[in-house]
């Protein structure tokens, strides 16, 4: 088995509001659009995801936060109707996803032998948290690549920034390990929004655009820097002043998939490239990709053999 | 109508999930205790307010008129799963929806199929009103909003009940000391994750069995810091809010460990 690799990684926001946009046939509420400028920037990363070709997708989530270690979908098949707790209006959504167990589990052991405490979930009634629907919805609406469900342990707000972050450091250290050791072409994807200060109050219409803009302009400013940052390849300067961006923007980067994703990449100095920038009920939210392969980091071997994915055995 | 009942118990579904392990079934007879006394209180609607049910925007209260489901909790799912059916009185959740601008505050109704119902709720409803027999309203903990705003949102409910002629047990769902152990334990051998943590909760609970509403009132931000309490004991602002702090003591059915935080199954008389 040829060595797995990273070969991409995706800053990729889980706002429900993208989906409830979008009006895809899963999603109930309809919509008569709104916050295109961010549906267009996943647009673009579902163009670049398409030629890629990769085995599996793993995505950290804010959403599936756990208290007692660091969990991974563990069953192989997952379905179920996802309602968002704070937007039912706007998310209610059916959904059915492959998990790659195998990889999910070579995760999991290599978390654990780093010294994190690690579970495998594998009850089948589960319901998959809304942040990671949305995430691989907005970046693959196909539902054709299995992927690896990791939850947000809350070491960042239980203990610290700085020891929690350290955590998810050696998650991603651990899944790079695994996805090396599976041979997996991998993408990975950050679930995390920027700046996390937001509106008291929905609009009358939730998609008036009219309506939306940052909540906070210190914070609209602290998400430039850190793209800008990132558009240049300042990839050690982000992080040096991240857990001051996490404190006055209320960065929501602090649940540690940021972290998490970097860290499983090995802290690139390369730009990324930012597919689009938008605020919701005035978080701000930026969609961008950092391509391994195209910098040099990851090999092309395979890729352009590969079958786009293994298609989802359609449950009956 | 005056508060025929008012309770606080736990929300997490480890006593629940796993009824037999030592450390946690004097939590079961507790809960037990409390359904029978409820059931003797002959309530017309349970007002519940659990600390896991999370709004951010609006104040949201569910006014599905039932709410059926299997839930899967996002910790504790190797334990098993908690089935769900519930009973909402509409009536009363859409006149507290009506009645939250009195208090300054924005609501919404919630009435979404497969809305996800919390843990906390669950717990509670399947425990206290195991055939969901008693209607129920249900509000969510808005991150936004403190204890004092709290107790006036229950105040707000206890009014908008009386105005119904309706006879109300108010319950305030969620734990005492918040820190759980973080790796993992033998269930058998669960305890309160520290000394200072059991001391906080028992004084705490003194008081309530005391029924001292002043010295309680000042301990509590003093305790919600030190113990790292639940959402700083919001359920129990509900339930005080409810009552108006006044009440002349409390059984306490139950006190224990769940996987290191204070849970404990409070009744307040009058
Ligand atoms: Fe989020």
């Amino acid at each position: 088995m040829a060595k797995g690799e990273i070969i991409a990684g995706f800053l990729a926001p889980h706002p429900p509001h993208l989906v409830y946009g979008e009006n895809p046939p899963q999603n109930e509420p309809k919509s008569e659009g709104g916050w295109e400028q961010l549906r267009w920037a996943y647009e673009r990363a579902r163009a670049s995801l398409e030629r890629m070709k990769p085995d599996v997708l793993l995505v950290h989530s804010p959403h599936w936060m756990t208290q007692l270690g660091h969990h991974f979908l563990g069953v192989e098949n997952l379905s179920g109707k996802s309602v968002d707790p704070i937007f039912p209006n706007l998310f209610r959504y059916d959904f059915e996803l492959e998990v790659d167990v195998k990889l999910a589990e070579a995760c999991c052991a290599e978390a654990a032998k780093a010294g994190l405490v690690t579970k495998m979930m594998r009850n089948p009634n589960f319901r998959v948290d809304y942040g990671t629907i949305t995430t691989l919805h907005m970046i693959r609406p196909q539902w054709d690549i299995p992927v690896v469900g990791i939850s947000a342990n809350n070491s960042p707000y239980y203990l610290n920034t700085k020891e929690g972050l350290s955590e998810m450091d050696k998650l991603g250290k651990a899944t790079r390990k695994a996805i090396e050791k599976t041979g997996r072409r991998a993408v990975v994807l950050a679930s995390n929004t920027l700046c996390h200060w937001h509106f008291h109050e929905e609009p009358a219409l939730p998609e008036d655009m009219s309506q939306e803009h940052p909540q906070d302009y210190a914070g609209y400013k602290w998400d430039m820097r850190i793209i800008e940052m990132l558009r240049q390849g300042k990839t050690k300067e982000v992080f040096k002043v991240l857990p001051q961006f996490i404190d006055e923007a209320f960065a929501e980067v602090k649940s540690g998939a940021f972290t998490w994703m970097f860290s499983a990449m090995g802290y690139p100095e390369i730009p990324g490239d930012l597919h689009g920038y938008g605020t919701v009920i005035g978080t701000g939210n930026a969609v961008m990709e950092w391509d391994l392969v195209k910098a040099g980091l990851a090999s092309k071997r395979g890729a352009a053999k590969k079958p786009a994915a293994r298609k989802l055995k359609k449950a009956a | 109508m005056p508060v025929v009942g008012a309770y606080l118990v736990p929300g997490t579904p480890l006593p629940y999930l796993v009824q037999d392990n030592p450390p946690w079934t004097s939590l079961v007879a507790g809960y037990q205790k409390a359904a029978k006394s409820l059931a003797e209180k002959k309530p017309d609607v349970l007002l519940v307010y659990s600390t896991q049910w999370i709004a951010v925007l609006d104040e949201l209260w569910q006014t599905r008129r039932r709410v059926q489901g299997l839930h899967v909790d996002e910790n504790w799912y190797e334990y098993g799963d908690l089935p769900f059916d519930l009973r909402i009185d509409t009536k009363m959740a859409k006149a507290c929806v009506k009645g939250c601008a009195s208090v300054g505050v924005k609501a919404k109704e919630v009435d979404y199929d497969g809305f996800p119902i919390d843990t906390g709720t669950i717990v509670a409803a399947n425990f206290l009103n195991p055939d969901g027999k008693i209607p129920m309203v249900i509000a969510a903990n808005n991150l936004y909003h403190d204890p004092g705003l709290t107790e006036k949102l229950a105040q707000m409910a206890v009014k908008t009940a009386n105005g119904q002629k309706k006879r109300v047990a108010v319950v305030g769902v969620g734990g005492l000391s918040g820190t759980i152990f973080r790796k993992e334990i033998n269930i058998a051998k669960d305890k309160i994750a520290s000394e200072s943590d059991d001391k906080a909760n028992k004084k705490l609970l003194g008081l309530m069995r005391r029924g001292d509403g002043a010295g309680l009132k000042k301990y509590l931000p003093d305790y919600a810091g030190a113990a790292r309490a639940d959402m700083g004991m919001k359920h129990l602002s509900w339930v005080m809010g409810a009552l108006r702090w006044r009440f002349s003591g409390a059984k306490v059915h139950a006190y224990g460990p769940t996987y290191g935080s204070g849970a404990a199954v409070v009744e307040f008389n009058k």
